[in-house]
């Protein structure tokens, strides 16, 4: 009856990397103040460590026995059925190493960019308690431990966006963005109901192996109740709002939750689920296509955006909307390998655009930037290199995952989906250089004196080029060479058997014309943001024309498609409205009315029966006599009557 | 043998009963109206103690030592509450002693 996903038996390893950043969290936050800026090499270490341990444990989470795969540690048994435990199988590797991985060189840069900040110890704890809390997200064998990881990464998030509690945005930014996923986690709840009800386990082992019996409707249901919590997660349309106001945090935390790791459990949510959507062809076209419509509406306002951090939490929504149209249309190792390239590339970018940041005093308005390239020239390469990345030029690491993605959207049998990625790719060059030539090209608008720029120095600089390489070279590295690549072997075993059945009929345009259209419509945006940003003629009169293109921006991209006007409109009006009635109706004369009543003829009831205590204790016995005789009578005649 | 027919107990015990019953409702002295209450008290005895005998059981004798015990415990309460009505003012009446009416 019990299907396990991971091969049976003890595997303490995983429980030490699972839980060595929960001690760290502990410990920077109990210790902040004695440990000062050893709290932030604390963290460091203790996510390096985590780090290596999930490489040491490469050959238990790839190990095979059977149907088994991966390792798999209990950790504790409640009622049949309700087993909690550890997996470790090629998905949660692979998300492991790049929470820890990419989580360690975001932490060890976060120790020179929050240097001087009043609360260094209480960032670092909970960066960790991120990383613990994440960690518990992808390890889990079962749906409530996947659900409070799905919790807790929310609650770090909401603590890291509202860092600087004294700036009022980003108290609000952080509490638009804990309800969006609030409500998320109640759709992950429903489908909980649905799946316990249906086979009386959280496992996910159980869950997959009973889902081919399962009534289409059931299964779309809880699919559809999963992807909720999944688009709240990963900012997909129309649950996407917070994440640009996400932004209000400190930039490592940007660049580790709100695009390399957190925002992306959405994408792990599906891939892991994916014997549920591969049985619900309608759920996959749900999810694709809303993955689909992310992707471009993301693209479209990173156009329009002048904050460089928004410009890339636009751009991560639009390549997490890549993601899960890819693993919503069934091509798994495509979306998961977008989020592998993706958290390196767009780590590095958010790093990068930290420096600046850095280096300009808390500047983030692009029009306020310009020439940088002459001032930070390390920040200009990484730069570069990530824009290349992320357009996805070939041989970089975004190349062969993007394609991965297009391409599989048109094999799976999505063709609208496949034009809506191409176009999304033009788009993407477009915003992208046009990022980076208006902050690092031209003269410098800004107001400060840049002869005295606050460099950054090579703890934040090493991460950065660390992460140049995996975000150039990875993608060569594992994913080239399509069916025949170390990525697709490495997924074989998990994604096989579901991800097989789609592939019937030859798609009418090959993969190498696919990523030659792709390139042409790179070459296209890169054209337009070159024309319009980078021309020397451009460049004369820059601040005059960006203030232009300011004013003359239209309205609906201004407004981000009136989004969160909607949202107000059908949910928080209402809601508000609701609330008052309650406050104001509902409560003063229907609840508490209903009380006044109850005390009100209780007092009458008590004033009329105590009018007959008089006290005259002869009067009470009359009474009493009486009574004895009345029934002293009745049962004398009872008596008469039987006879 | 049987001295008299039971009738004539019942009787008795009636009158007795009655007796009592109109001291405690006609008197006003807690005094002579907790005697009252022994006579009734007494009354019920004599009944159990009548009956016990023409039917030969001892269940009657029994409840009559129980009612006896009773009748003691609740003679000292009683007498205590007369003792401290009357202490404050040298002077008892039942109708007088109303302090805690609605």
């Amino acid at each position: 009856m019990h299907h396990a996903l991971g091969v049976a038996g003890s595997y303490p390893l995983l429980v030490a990397l699972w839980l060595l950043p929960l001690a760290g969290a502990v410990i920077a936050w109990a210790l902040g103040p004695q440990l000062r800026t050893l709290a932030g090499w604390l963290v460091a270490g203790v996510v390096g460590i985590s780090f290596f341990l999930a490489l040491l444990s490469w050959g238990a989470g790839t190990q095979q026995a059977g149907d088994a795969l991966g390792a798999h540690q209990v950790l504790g048994t409640w009622m049949p059925g309700f087993d909690f435990g550890l997996l470790l199988d090629p998905l949660s590797l692979i998300w492991t190493f790049i929470i820890t991985g990419v989580g360690f060189l975001i932490v060890l840069y976060s120790v020179g960019y929050m240097e001087g900040d009043r609360a260094y110890a209480r960032f670092f704890a909970y960066m960790s308690f991120f990383i613990f809390a994440m960690l518990t997200l992808v390890l889990s064998d079962n749906f409530i431990g996947l659900l409070v990881g799905w919790g807790l990464v929310g609650l770090a998030s909401y603590f890291l966006i509202g860092f600087w509690f004294e700036r009022p945005t980003a108290v609000a930014a952080a509490r638009k963005a804990f309800v969006i996923n609030v409500v998320g986690d109640v759709g992950i709840m429903f489908a909980i109901f649905l799946i316990v009800a249906n086979v009386h386990s959280i496992g996910f082992g159980d869950a997959f192996a009973a889902a081919g019996s399962w009534a289409a409707p059931l299964i779309f249901a809880i699919c559809v109740a999963l992807f909720i919590g999944a688009a709240a997660k990963s900012a997909q349309v129309p649950l996407h709002t917070w994440l640009p106001d996400a932004m209000e945090g400190p930039t490592p935390v940007s660049a580790l939750i709100h695009a390399a790791t957190m925002v992306t459990a959405g994408v792990y949510l599906v891939a892991r689920c994916a014997p549920l959507w591969s049985h619900s062809a309608q759920a996959q076209l749900l999810v694709g296509t809303v993955g689909g419509v992310t992707a471009l509406a993301g693209a479209i306002l990173g156009t329009a955006q002048w904050d460089i951090k928004r410009i890339l939490a636009y751009s991560t929504m639009s390549q997490i909307g890549y993601m899960i149209m890819g693993v919503g249309v069934g091509a798994y190792e495509g979306g998961v390998a977008h989020f592998f390239t993706h958290a390196f590339f767009k780590a590095q970018l958010f790093l990068t655009s930290g420096l600046v940041i850095h280096a300009l005093a808390n500047e983030q308005d692009v029009r306020q930037m310009g020439g940088l390239w002459k001032k930070m020239p390390f920040a200009f390469w990484a730069m570069l290199t990530g824009v290349l990345s992320i357009c996805g030029v070939p041989g970089f690491s975004g190349f062969f995952s993007k394609d991965q993605v297009i391409y599989g959207a048109l094999v799976h049998g999505h063709p609208w989906l496949y034009a809506v990625g191409i176009v999304t790719a033009g788009i993407t060059a477009y915003y992208m250089f046009r990022l980076l030539f208006v902050a690092f090209l031209g003269e410098y608008r800004g107001k400060l004196d840049t002869s005295h720029l606050h460099l950054p120095g090579w703890v934040m600089n090493l991460p950065v080029g660390i992460l140049v390489v995996p975000s150039v070279a990875i993608g060569g590295a594992l994913m080239f060479g399509g069916e025949s690549s170390p990525w697709a072997h490495f997924f074989a075993p998990l994604f096989g058997q579901v991800s097989a059945a789609a592939t019937a009929a030859a798609p009418p345009i090959s993969e190498g014309m696919t990523s030659a259209i792709v390139f042409a419509l790179v070459i296209v945006g890169f054209a337009v943001a070159w024309y319009r940003y980078a021309r020397p003629e451009v460049q004369q009169d820059a601040v005059a024309r960006l203030r232009g293109e300011a004013e003359h921006m239209p309205a609906i991209l201004t407004n981000r498609f009136y989004v969160d006007e909607i949202i107000e409109f059908l949910f928080v009006k209402p809601a508000r409205r609701l609330g008052l009635f309650f406050g104001r109706v509902l409560d003063p004369h229907v609840l508490d009315g209903a009380v006044r009543e109850l005390v009100y003829w209780a007092g009458w009831g008590g004033a009329v029966v105590r009018s007959f205590q008089t006290g005259f204790v002869r009067a009470y016995a009359l009474i009493l006599f009486f009574g004895a005789a009345c029934f002293i009578v009745y049962y004398a005649i009872a008596a008469g009557a039987a006879h | 043998m049987m001295a008299a027919p039971l009738i004539n107990y019942v009787a008795l015990a009636a009158v007795m009963f009655f007796i009592g019953v109109a001291g405690v409702i006609v008197r006003r002295n807690p005094l002579v109206m907790l005697m009252s209450i022994e006579l009734m008290f007494n009354a019920a005895n004599l009944l159990f103690i009548a009956f016990a005998r023409a039917w030969l059981q001892n269940v009657g004798h029994i409840f009559a030592f129980l009612v006896i015990t009773v009748a003691a415990a609740e003679a000292a309460i009683g007498l205590a509450i007369i003792v401290t009505t009357f202490r404050p003012q040298r002077y008892v009446d039942v109708d007088e002693v109303r302090a805690l009416h609605g």
